[in-house]
């Protein structure tokens, strides 16, 4: 019987009806409708509470109209309500009414992978000092392989969506109005106490990070890029507080 | 399978729970609990906002937790679906009860998953032998994988199936009687559900088998007025109505003090309002113990 009560809160047929008690079909579907109306409410503010700031660009209405349409045929897999939405960014992409605010598909993503970090676990990095022996205590520093942490990824999108997401959080710093939203952007995503956090960074800084991350020497991993210095990006490094572990590659 | 209740360790002094109000844990009061440590009972959390391996959920509650006694509150096990419980599930509820080591762990006589989607919303079930059998297995299997007794909680409805062939009180009397699991006694469920289904909320609490009753919920409740047939919604939104208190007082009258829970869960008021709620509460709790003292 519950297939058949799952498939009423999604459908508007009254065969379900005829296991409710009530005087009029008129009555069975007010009291039906309360279900129906909790699982929809809960789902679309589930959504809303995990992707606030595409639901700020698009305007509350919009938001919950295509929230309401994502939900029918992407119910939760499990109770865990906050890992909700893994294929919603997917989905704002091929929904034609959202075509017209092309960065905002890679929004949610953004948005959704910066929520997965902030559940994720937290893994020990090094502080400055400790980074500082390591490369003191080398005759060749660009044999060092510097280990990042597991929380650690890249993201590139089209769009400037890395300054639309921090310009919403933090309106006081920047101007929503003033960024170029057709400029594309890399993005380096981690976790920094408790919380997952993006910050912008170059085509250059995203090679480094990606050839750190393939396990590559110093070396190996700076990029040929004359714009491109390795002293500010490990400074970087550092301050985010993604290296976990400095160790000399085998000669 | 029958547990007997959990004895709290060592101490020797009762623990808060048992005497003082408890408040629901929400994420705009973690700062505020951390600085102030007012006084209260115990913090109610739940259980699926809390499985995460990191995060701000994970760190507050440790911090919390390290003051404070605790229940834990599951809202995701479908205790009555016509399905298996989710094993992988159940056995991350099972890590958080044994961290967390909780007054009590309690879940709901209702149902939300269904064919691996998650419906996120309480949906009930008709009171029948087959539903008794099934709802009985899950708590036996929920009893002896959590190696406690659990309470479960008679739920807020807003329909009756013609499929049910018994009242809710004898369903819940024998499922508690089957499976020795306790019973969390929701007032404000009891008020929404004898509104929707216009029976006596009085008689209600009369009839519930009291001496199963180990922790007691108040919340609000809002009201749906269309003209046909005018619905109570259990909403968690607003304060605790009088008719819940007035409930309250008469339950405690006929059944003794019982540990008890302001819950809330939407339009948050300041930690201070709650706080004020579970002192209103605990003025009510006094009256009836000094009272059955003096008999």
């Amino acid at each position: 019987m519950n297939k058949a009560f799952r498939d009423a809160l999604f459908h508007q047929d009254m065969a379900f009806y005829e296991e409710i008690k009530g005087h009029s079909d008129e009555e069975k579907a007010i009291r039906f409708n309360v279900y129906r109306n909790n699982v929809y409410v809960s789902l679309i503010d589930a959504l809303a509470d995990i992707f606030p700031v595409s639901q700020t660009l698009v305007g509350d209405e919009f938001f919950r109209a295509m929230a309401r349409e994502y939900l029918q045929e992407n119910l939760p897999k499990t109770p865990i309500i906050g890992e909700y939405g893994a294929t919603f960014a997917d989905f704002i992409r091929a929904f034609e009414p959202s075509k017209s605010v092309p960065f905002l598909g890679d929004l949610a993503d953004l948005e959704h992978k910066l929520l997965t970090l902030t559940h994720a676990q937290e893994y020990p990095t090094l502080e400055h000092e400790q980074i500082s022996a390591a490369f003191n205590n080398t005759s060749d520093p660009t044999r060092l392989l510097l280990g990042l942490s597991p929380n650690t990824s890249v993201m590139s999108s089209c769009y400037a969506i890395g300054s639309l997401y921090l310009a919403h959080k933090q309106p006081r710093r920047q101007n929503v109005a003033q960024i170029q939203p057709y400029n594309s952007e890399y993005l380096l995503l981690s976790k920094r106490s408790i919380y997952g956090e993006v910050y912008i960074i170059s085509e250059a800084e995203a090679v480094f990070i990606q050839r750190l991350m393939q396990n590559k020497t110093l070396e190996q991993a700076i990029p040929d890029d004359a714009m491109f210095d390795t002293g500010s990006s490990l400074a970087k490094l550092i301050q985010w507080k993604l290296i976990t572990h400095v160790s000399e590659a085998d000669a | 399978m029958v547990f007997t209740p959990k004895q709290s360790q060592g101490a020797s002094a009762p623990s808060s729970f048992i005497e003082t109000t408890g408040i629901s844990l929400k994420p705009s009061y973690y700062h505020d609990i951390l600085d102030r440590r007012p006084e209260l009972g115990f913090f109610e959390i739940h259980a699926e906002n809390y499985l995460s391996l990191g995060g701000p959920a994970r760190y507050y509650l440790q911090k919390i937790r390290e003051h404070y006694a605790f229940t834990i509150h599951g809202v995701g096990l479908s205790i009555g679906a016509d399905v298996p419980l989710d094993p992988s599930h159940l056995q991350r509820i099972a890590r958080l009860v044994d961290e967390v080591q909780p007054e009590v762990f309690s879940e709901h006589l209702a149902w939300s998953t269904h064919d691996n989607v998650f419906l996120n919303d309480l949906l009930p079930v008709a009171y029948n032998q087959a539903t008794l059998n099934r709802v009985c297995e899950h708590i036996d299997q929920l009893q002896s994988t959590l190696k406690r007794q659990v309470l479960i909680e008679n739920p807020s409805t807003y329909f009756e199936f013609h499929r049910s062939d018994r009242s809710e009180i004898d369903f819940i009397a024998e499922m508690a009687h089957r499976t020795g699991c306790g019973l969390l006694l929701d007032i404000n469920n009891v008020e929404v559900s004898c509104f929707n289904h216009r029976s006596n909320p009085f008689d209600y609490i009369n009839r519930f088998p009291s001496r199963a009753v180990g922790q007691i919920h108040l919340a609000g409740h809002s009201l749906d007025e269309n003209t046909t047939i005018p619905l109570k919604i259990d909403s968690h939104d607003t304060p605790v109505s009088h008719e819940v208190w007035d409930l309250y007082q008469h339950a405690l009258t006929t059944m003794g003090d019982r540990p008890t829970l302001i819950e809330r869960d939407g339009h948050l008021p300041t930690l201070s309002v709650l706080l004020a709620e579970a002192r209103q509460a605990d003025h009510i709790r006094t009256n009836i113990r000094q009272e059955s003292r003096h008999e």
